[in-house]
């Protein structure tokens, strides 16, 4: 660990901090891309059915805004769980994570009934090119989350074995980037094929 | 307990549920499909900037304009990459 500055928030106190914090940013601009090409091949394909359904006969709208409303405050809590942690508190950081956590497997949990419900309607990964690239989307953000859910959790119990360290903040503060850029891209999921698709 | 709720988050909140009920808006009222993703494109847009620069905290270190340049350069590229898409393969030009 090099230089301690004690001016900044504990996540952004040594260089190796910064310098990882930025080198997340990094990971997330390669992100925007992996999602952008999938949005790309999304809306080349999304008319291509074939004999299978289109998205306005699978896409439910009741699912659709539970995921967005959880998500949301998901991303909410987490800015939360990071503002906690710049005022020291381990027990409210903890107490935040916990609540975003939380949130994230419910997310999952009403993803998983709509990927059932997609199952049950005759959607299956195999049927068109338009439900091979839906489900491709929609799983490579649902896998990130699943990601996010075990990340997380881990990243909980270091910080209640080692407490709020340089080490430590900063991991949580690239692990709060992480799950915003998630929202970011569901906002995206949610207008650009749920919502452009029941319009 | 209220220093755990600082302002600028919570306004950012409410205003992020604003967003996704006008978003909402082109499922549950009647309109154009020019007009609904006109509305989409602004919404989604705004919630992005807003998730960056309040809870991602993206301005308020020194290296902020290598982060803001980092995402501006990868929005530009997949922006290039969806329209270019679009331009070939579905409005045929």
């Amino acid at each position: 660990m090099g230089k301690v500055n004690n001016n900044v928030p504990l996540e952004y106190s040594t260089e190796e901090n910064s310098l990882k914090i930025f080198g997340f940013w990094t990971f997330l601009g390669a992100e925007i891309m992996l999602f952008g090409t999938l949005f790309a091949s999304y809306f080349t394909l999304v008319d291509r059915t074939g004999n299978g359904p289109t998205a306005a006969e699978i896409f439910e709208i009741t699912p659709v805004l539970a995921e967005t409303f959880i998500l949301l405050t998901s991303s909410f809590t987490i800015g939360l769980a990071i503002h906690a942690m710049r005022l020291g508190s381990k027990k409210a950081t903890l107490t935040f994570m916990g609540i975003t956590l939380l949130l994230g497997a419910a997310f999952l949990g009403v993803e998983i009934y709509e990927f059932v419900h997609y199952a049950h309607v005759g959607a299956g990964i195999t049927v068109s090119a338009f439900t091979s690239i839906l489900l491709t989307t929609l799983g490579t953000h649902g896998l990130h989350v699943t990601f996010g859910l075990f990340w997380g959790i881990f990243l909980m119990i270091q910080i209640a074995k080692r407490g709020l360290t340089s080490v430590t903040a900063g991991k949580a503060f690239v692990f709060s980037l992480y799950w915003h850029f998630l929202d970011v891209v569901w906002i995206f999921i949610f207008s650009f094929i749920y919502l452009k698709g029941m319009m | 307990m209220a220093k755990f709720f600082p302002i600028g988050q919570i306004m950012g909140f409410v205003f992020s549920l604003i967003l996704t009920v006008i978003a909402m808006l082109v499922y549950f009222t009647d309109m154009s499909f020019t007009t609904g993703m006109i509305i989409l494109l602004v919404t989604a847009f705004i919630q992005a900037g807003l998730q960056f620069m309040v809870f991602m905290h993206a301005g308020e270190t020194e290296d902020k304009w290598a982060i803001y340049s980092n995402i501006i350069y990868g929005i530009g590229l997949i922006v290039l990459t969806i329209l270019g898409t679009l331009l070939i393969l579905i409005w045929d030009m």
